[in-house]
Parts: C-alpha cells; structure tokens; sequence
C-alpha cells in the first residue's frame, strides 16, 4: 500500500471509530436517561433498574467506551507508523 | 528551549512523591482526629485541616517552579496521563461540583444526574474529538492553535478574547466555592478569606505556571477524594455495614421512599428549566429523590445533558491542558483517566446525597419537637433552618430549608461523625476548587499573554514569561475584586460557563479540526455567532428579570448556528491557504514531534 493510501485508510478508520464511539455514546446515554422511568419497574442490586444506569450503570459504559476506544485509536496510529516505516524502507 | 521529543520522559520518582504526600495528609488527618479526642478546640483543629493543605499546595508549587518557557506553558509536555487525568477531572467537576453538585443531586435526586453524565461524555467527546489533535499542533493555549490553524493573528485575538468570560465565570465560581468554606470553619471575614485563597491560586499559577498547577491539582485532586471518600465510607459502614457506599446505598432507598411519604414529599411536577434548578439559598427539597422527571421535564434535561457534553469538550481550561503529556497517544490515554476519575466522583455524589437525605429525614421524623444537633449547626451559621410555614406544629419534609452548597459538609453532621469529618470534607471541596480555580487563572492569564499582549506588541520588549506573570496577577486581581462586589450562584454561572464555551467554541474546534476546507473567515463567523447567541440570551433573560435561564437550550441553538455560519462562511468565503491546508494534513499524523516544537527547533537551529 502506498503512504497516501495508507494516510487515507488511517483517517478514514479514525473518523469511523471516533464518530461511532461518540455517537453510541451519547445515544445510549439520552435513551436510557429517557426511558428510565419504565426501566425503574424493575430492580438491580436494590436500586431501581432505570436510577441505578443513570446514577452507575451509565458511567460503568462510558468508562469502558472510552478505554476501548483509547486501545483501538493506539492500533490504528500504531498500524499507520508501521505501515509508513515499511514504506521509507 | 525546547526538547527533542524523546527526552520528554516522565519523573519516574512522581509514584514516590505522591505516596508520601498522601500519607503525609492522612498522618494529618489522624493528627488532626487524635487531637480531637484529646479535646482540643475546633478552632485549631480548622486551623490544622484547612490551612496545612493551602501550605502544601503552595510548597508543591513553589518545588515546581521554572523560568523555562515550554515547562511554563506546557508543563515540558512530560505529565504522565493518569496524573494529567486527575487534573482533567478536578477541573471539569471543580469546588462547584463538589458542592453544588452533591446538593442539587440531594434537591433533585434523579433529574441532576444529567450533570454527571454530561463532565463523563464530555471528557470523552475532547478526547475523540480535540485533544491528540491539540497534542499534535502543540500550541501552547487554545487561541494559539486556532492562530496556527488558521494561519491568522485575528482569529487568535478573537478566540482569546471570547475565552474570557466562561473561563473567568468558572474562575470565581471556584474562587468563592473555596473562600466561603474557609470563612465558615475559620475565624476570617468572608474577604480576607477570599484574598488568602486568591493568594494561594495566584501564588500556584504564577510559580511554575502550567508545570506548578499541574503538581499542585495532583495534591488537589488527591484531598478531594480523600476528603469525600473517608467520610462517606463511614456513614457508608454506620448505615449498610459495608464499606463500599456506591453499590450499597440503593439498601437505603425503601427507608427513604417511606421517610418522604411519611414527612408529605409527594410526587412533584414539572417546572420550566430556570425554576427547577435550585437556588444557593437554604431551600427545601420538593420532590422523591428517585422519581424520573419530577422537576426538570425529559426535553430540558437532555438539553442540559448536551449543553453540558460540548460545554465541557469544549471547555478552555480542559484543553489548555492537552500539550502537557509526552505523546498523541498518552494525551488520548489521559482523557481516558479523566473520565474514569470524574466518573467515580459523578457516581459519589448521589450516594452522598442519598445517605443525606435519609439521615437528615430520619432525624427529622424521630425527633419531635426538639430540633436534631445538625440542625442547630446549620442554624447558627445560617446554612438550614426549619419553618412550620403550616402552624401544624409538626416539621414536613418540605418544611426543612438547607442551603444547596452545604450537603456535603452536613453529611457528617447528621451521622454524627467527629468534627474532623466534616473539616475533611471541607479540606477535599476547598482542594479541589483551588486545583481548578488555579488552572482557570492559568488559562486566561497565558491566553492573554500569549494570544494578545505578545500579538499586539510586536516590539517583544517585554519576556514572555513576564507578560505571563502580569496577566495572570491582573486576572486574579479582577477576580478577588468582582467577588468582594457581586455575589453569583456556584451552579448558574458553572452552567453558563459551559454553556458560553460550547455555543463559541465546539463547533469551531470540530470543523478545524476535522473538516479541511474550513477556512479562517468561517472560523471567525462561527466564533462570533455562537458567542452573540449566548450574550443576546443572557441580555434578554436580564432585560425580562429573569436571568439567563435558559443557558442549555440558548447554547445548542447557538452551537447549530455557530455550525451552519462557519460552513456558510468557509463556502462562500476565500479559499484555503496552501500552508493552512499542509497544517491540517499534519495534525492528522499522529506519529512524530509537536508541529509547534519542530517550527521553534527550526528557528532556533541557524543559532546553534
């Protein structure tokens, strides 16, 4: 693969990842804040279902979202660089 | 001087340094508590909590003081991303988190868990969005990235210019949020305690500037969890037998649903936004801590969530902060820590308000007629009091009034915790807001250094460095004397804060950042137009009495505004500059040296 083709994959990976993450982020985040009161028939851990995702459950997944994306960004930059020193070479 | 890249390794010894500071603060607290028992007057057991750690913040900063330019402005980019994760979340939460968040959390229970939510989404958004790309242009302050982007002097006033008023809003919210907690446990005036505090950020941004906040927030966001970690734990062991509040204290909630039906908080109705968000003055608790909806309607919440994502994304004083770590990669892995940080805290506050709230009720509905020894506490300091507005001669839920700001320090009260509880409480609240206050000053004091003096004298008599130093004592001047003449609520002008940034700045960050034909005049349109939508609103809803109410929706308009004007603008406008467009292409490499550092290294190199 050649570096300006490289560049573009990279990038378009990256907007892929970066816009996916974000935007299920903060869909999940709004739909669940919205359907908490039906959620709230149900329990968890003594909370209320629909409380306890906003209060806990929620961060739980934005955590997670957050580092998972951390770890793909790094091998998507990672496979870049390699990708462009085999090329140099 | 700048350095090569790859001498940018972080102090192995930090890991050191910050175990035996924490465990020089926890041989304080157990001072302080032995000396408690010992009977020793509160006075000098504030004295001990309170003024130690302002010692210790100072001592930090003064250790990490510097006259090198790129150790002042980006801290020498060798910040490891958890201790730049700690500073991130301290700042985006910040004193009025800490303490207007818990009692709101406490007023509204579930209708303000969007705040939360929204610092741990906007955290995440900076760091998809903003930050490895802010790390890569290397700019000191955000205006001067958007100058480098643009290739422009006036884009770069401009953005400093409009960065003012949130930052500076955030500023004094924390500089009051500190000196009204120092002036309650200590015997100063609310002024000398606002000028002591003032001090002690000025002191902290002006020694080592980004370097010595940095250290200083570390020690800062260390008090802070430790102030409300110990004592919550506590109350946690007295009421669940475990240790572990956050999984445990949904146990409490069939005791508090039965207290509030007992004492009349019925299920309440939904008022428009401006009514619904409580005031800072004692006021009493409205609605069932677990009802959906109860005050703040579905529509204004998600509004509040989404204000608060790109306010907090978007936030000044958060991105000032992405040169400090050594790579692209550790800058990302920071934004990670700081959402795993203010998320832990976002997950605290209710449960904090939680054990309040079925404390405060359960003594409410046991004692009778004679009022519980937490009550006459707040009483004599005016933070709470009881009105039996019904002449029934019993107290209701609603007829107990407790100042939103004081939740936090009213928890160990009513558990009747030792009075160091409560003092460590305050210490955590006062570190953390000094750790974000001092971060803000940083952020306005370098951007008008850096972005407007050293821009407009071109003569470049003055050293960077003191342009610095003026600016940033000029700003915590203006500051200590705004504070001694207006009085402002903690949550309103946070709110506004964010609300200001992200109508001026996200949608300027995103389509710099990741639309290449984006060009400077739509970059000052959008600027503008997401701004004025802000002052316009704030000017209408001060012309009808009301205030800016309606902060979070005024500034989503005015973010799609601010959006479709710079799009506007960049279409129809000139074209893209050659060396705007190889600047953009070069953010977009992640791999290699600062785009700032290597232009300076080129510069300086024909001296060498």
């Amino acid at each position: 693969m050649t570096e300006p083709e490289q560049t573009d994959r990279h990038q378009r990976q990256t907007l892929i990842l970066g816009a996916a993450s974000l935007v299920g982020v903060i869909l999940v985040v709004i739909g669940t804040m919205l359907v908490a009161p039906l959620l709230n028939r149900f329990g968890f851990l003594h909370f209320p279902l629909g409380f306890y995702l906003a209060a806990q459950g929620l961060f739980i997944a934005i955590i997670v979202a957050a580092f998972l994306f951390v770890k793909h960004q790094d091998r998507l930059d990672l496979r870049r660089e390699e990708g462009e020193s085999e090329d140099t070479a | 001087m700048t350095r090569p890249s790859h001498l940018r390794i972080p102090n192995p010894h930090l890991g050191a340094y910050y175990g035996i500071i924490t465990s020089a603060f926890v041989s304080l607290i157990i001072m302080v508590a032995l000396s408690e028992q010992l009977g020793a007057a509160r006075l000098w057991l504030a004295y001990g909590m309170l003024l130690l750690p302002l010692a210790l913040y100072v001592i930090i900063a003064a250790a990490a003081h510097t006259l090198d330019i790129d150790d002042y402005f980006v801290s020498g980019r060798r910040v490891p991303p958890v201790f730049n994760g700690f500073v991130l979340a301290t700042v985006a939460a910040g004193g009025t988190g800490y303490f207007a968040y818990t009692g709101t959390t406490y007023l509204l229970g579930f209708d303000a868990l969007a705040i939360g939510l929204a610092w741990a989404v906007g955290l995440f958004a900076a760091t998809v969005l903003f930050t490895p790309f802010l790390r890569k242009s290397g700019a000191y302050t955000l205006p001067s990235f958007l100058g480098h982007r643009f290739r422009s002097r006036s884009v770069r006033i401009m953005a400093s210019l409009l960065l003012i008023p949130p930052t500076a809003m955030l500023l004094v919210a924390e500089l009051k949020a500190a000196s009204v907690v120092a002036a309650l446990f200590l015997p100063f005036s609310e002024g000398v305690a606002l000028i002591t505090i003032a001090v002690v950020i000025a002191a902290i941004a002006l020694f080592g500037g980004m370097r010595s906040v940095t250290w200083s927030g570390s020690v800062g966001f260390i008090v802070g969890a430790i102030g409300i970690g110990v004592p919550l734990t506590v109350v946690a062991v007295l009421v669940t037998n475990l240790p572990a509040p956050q999984l445990t204290y949904g146990e409490t909630f069939p005791s508090l649903q039965n207290l509030e039906s007992i004492l009349g908080l019925g299920p309440a109705q939904t008022l428009p936004f401006g009514q619904a968000l409580p005031i800072a003055q004692p006021s009493a608790s409205a609605k069932p801590f677990l009802q959906a909806f109860g005050m703040i309607g579905p529509i204004d919440m998600v509004a509040l969530f989404l204000c608060l994502v790109i306010g907090t994304a978007s936030l000044p004083s958060l991105l000032t902060r992405s040169g400090v770590t050594p790579s692209t990669s550790d800058q990302r892995r920071s934004g990670g820590w700081a959402v795993l940080f203010v998320s832990i805290f976002a997950m605290t506050a209710p449960c904090l308000a939680a054990f309040a709230k079925t404390l405060m009720l359960q003594d409410l509905a046991q004692s009778g007629s004679s009022a519980p020894g937490w009550l006459s506490q707040l009483n004599a300091t005016g933070l709470g009091f009881v009105r039996d507005a019904n002449g029934d001669g019993t107290v209701s839920g609603s007829e107990l009034f407790v100042a939103r700001d004081a939740i936090a320090l009213v928890l160990p009260m009513a558990a009747n915790l030792p009075f160091v509880c409560t003092l460590l409480m305050a210490a955590g609240g006062m570190g953390v807001a000094i750790a974000a206050a001092s971060n803000h000053l940083f952020t306005i004091g370098g951007s008008v250094a850096e972005d407007i003096i050293r821009i407009v004298d071109r003569s470049g008599a003055l050293p960077r460095l003191t342009m610095a130093w003026v600016a940033i004592g000029a700003v915590g001047i203006a500051a200590c004397v705004f504070l001694m003449f207006a009085d402002i609520d903690l949550l309103r002008a946070a709110i506004a804060a964010f609300a200001f940034a992200g109508a001026t700045f996200f949608p300027v960050l995103v389509l710099a950042i990741w639309w290449g034909r984006f060009t400077k005049l739509g970059a000052i349109v959008a600027m503008g137009t997401g701004f004025a939508v802000m002052v316009l609103d704030a000017f209408i809803g001060g012309l009808a009495g009301t205030g800016p109410l309606q902060a979070p929706l005024a500034s989503l308009i005015g973010a799609s505004l601010s959006a479709a004007a710079g799009v506007a603008g960049s279409l129809f406008g000139p074209g893209l500059q050659s060396a705007e467009e190889s600047y953009f292409e070069d953010l977009r490499d992640p791999a290699g040296e600062a785009i700032y550092d290597r232009a300076q290294r080129r510069i300086a190199a024909p001296s060498n």
